[in-house]
């Protein structure tokens, strides 16, 4: 059974016609299912609960990729349970899933491609796409039980821990790097550069990657963590790989 | 194996790059093959490849499959197949290995063992006490 969640932003009338295409082509294709729109009122958490209580094994995220960040750790918390996603407008994590916007990716759950990927932790905090540490100065990161640790010399590293990153530097190259199949999480280093008319750049050639399963954090102040874009912890902290945790539905064209 | 300075492996057989910002202290056992371009203290494992770039320093005991060194390693080496020193290479520790190749202008300050049937793993009892964090460890006495 299928179970729609519109985020909260959807009931602005300029949404209308979206929904109402992507309502008739999940008609069309036999896969239409109870829907519920996200509020300041209702608890995420609960109302997934609910409907995998009683029979829902398909969960779709309707909305951005704010939207996806926010249902998805729910969502891998429930056992036997599929993740699904219709973007509505262009969003990053989307073109990773090779997920087309609107009643397009309609097709793409028809066609229910799931695949087991794995998700970070930080601390009891889910990720999807990778953790940022906002400073390199005075933090240290501990690997294997401590048994070596990497810090950064010149204090000027932008340091992300990445399960499938898109950010800071949206390349070939750095998507790469990032299998969330293997297992493991990349911790990548990336020295800034002063550029053209001073301007900080990143150099991705003298870039540091050290594929971990799981790391400590720690810091001589306290620096706050971001995860998928949102600051949810503190130093320390510790980050690990959860092995294919989520099932989810993606198109041909994923990056993975 | 290794064909040039910048040495032939790709990105894809790369798994862990060390660069010249970042400085790694402690034991580090690498699954895949290993780049240094900066500073590693303590221990290099790999059973797979490991280059050592010509900016690197390495404080550390190292055992790998092949190497290739174009930079400053301080330690023993303990290498299954073939051991490369470039001419900007720099060491000063004992060599275990099947194959070796030094470039004219490369410094080896150290005892060299190139044998096709000697055994290149590291033997922790035999090993003369090592320096760790300027302090000397002494020998325990039963």
């Amino acid at each position: 059974m299928y179970y729609y969640l519109y985020d909260s932003f959807l009931s602005d009338k300029k949404y209308v016609q979206s929904l109402a295409k992507i309502e008739n082509r999940l008609i069309d294709l036999g896969i239409n299912g109870k829907v519920e729109k996200m509020s300041v009122l209702k608890s995420i958490k609960e109302v997934v609960e609910d409907n995998v209580k009683s029979g829902a094994d398909t969960i779709i995220a309707v909305g951005n990729d704010k939207t996806f960040s926010k249902v998805f750790p729910i969502v891998a918390a429930q056992s036997n349970v599929t993740f699904g996603y219709i973007p509505i407008g262009n969003g990053t994590i989307a073109k990773i899933l090779g997920i087309p916007a609107t009643e397009k990716a309609c097709d793409v759950l028809s066609a229910r491609i799931i695949e087991k990927i794995d998700i970070g932790k930080v601390n009891n905090h889910y990720f999807f796409s990778s953790v940022e540490v906002p400073q390199a100065k005075d933090v240290s990161l501990e690997c294997n039980g401590g048994h070596f640790s990497i810090s950064s010399m010149n204090n000027a590293d932008h340091i992300q821990i990445c399960n499938l990153s898109y950010t800071p530097i949206n390349t070939e190259k750095h998507k790469n790097i990032c299998n969330p199949k293997d297992g493991l999480l990349e911790v990548v280093f990336t020295p800034k550069e002063k550029g053209a008319f001073g301007k900080d750049k990143f150099t991705t050639k003298k870039q540091s990657v050290f594929p971990i399963r799981k790391i400590k954090i720690r810091s001589n102040d306290t620096v706050s963590l971001t995860a998928d874009g949102e600051t949810v912890v503190k130093t320390p902290a510790t980050v690990e790989v959860l092995n294919r945790k989520l099932s989810i539905i993606v198109g041909k064209e994923r990056s993975f | 194996m290794f064909k040039n300075q910048e040495g032939e492996i790709t990105e894809k057989e790369t798994e862990t790059i060390i660069g010249p910002s970042v400085k790694v202290e402690g034991d580090f056992h690498g699954e895949g093959s290993i780049v240094v371009e900066g500073q590693v203290i303590g221990t290099l494992k790999t059973n797979q490849d490991l280059r050592i770039g010509p900016n690197a320093k390495v404080k550390a005991d190292v055992e790998a499959a092949n190497v290739l060194i174009a930079g400053e390693v301080v330690g023993d080496l303990y290498i299954k197949e073939k051991v490369e020193l470039k001419n900007s290479a720099k060491v000063i520790g004992d060599i275990t290995t099947k194959i070796i190749s030094i470039e004219a202008g490369a410094s080896l300050n150290g005892k060299c063992v190139c044998d096709q049937n000697a055994s290149t793993e590291r033997k922790e009892e035999t090993s003369k006490p090592k320096l760790r964090n300027g302090k000397t460890s002494k020998p325990e006495v039963l």
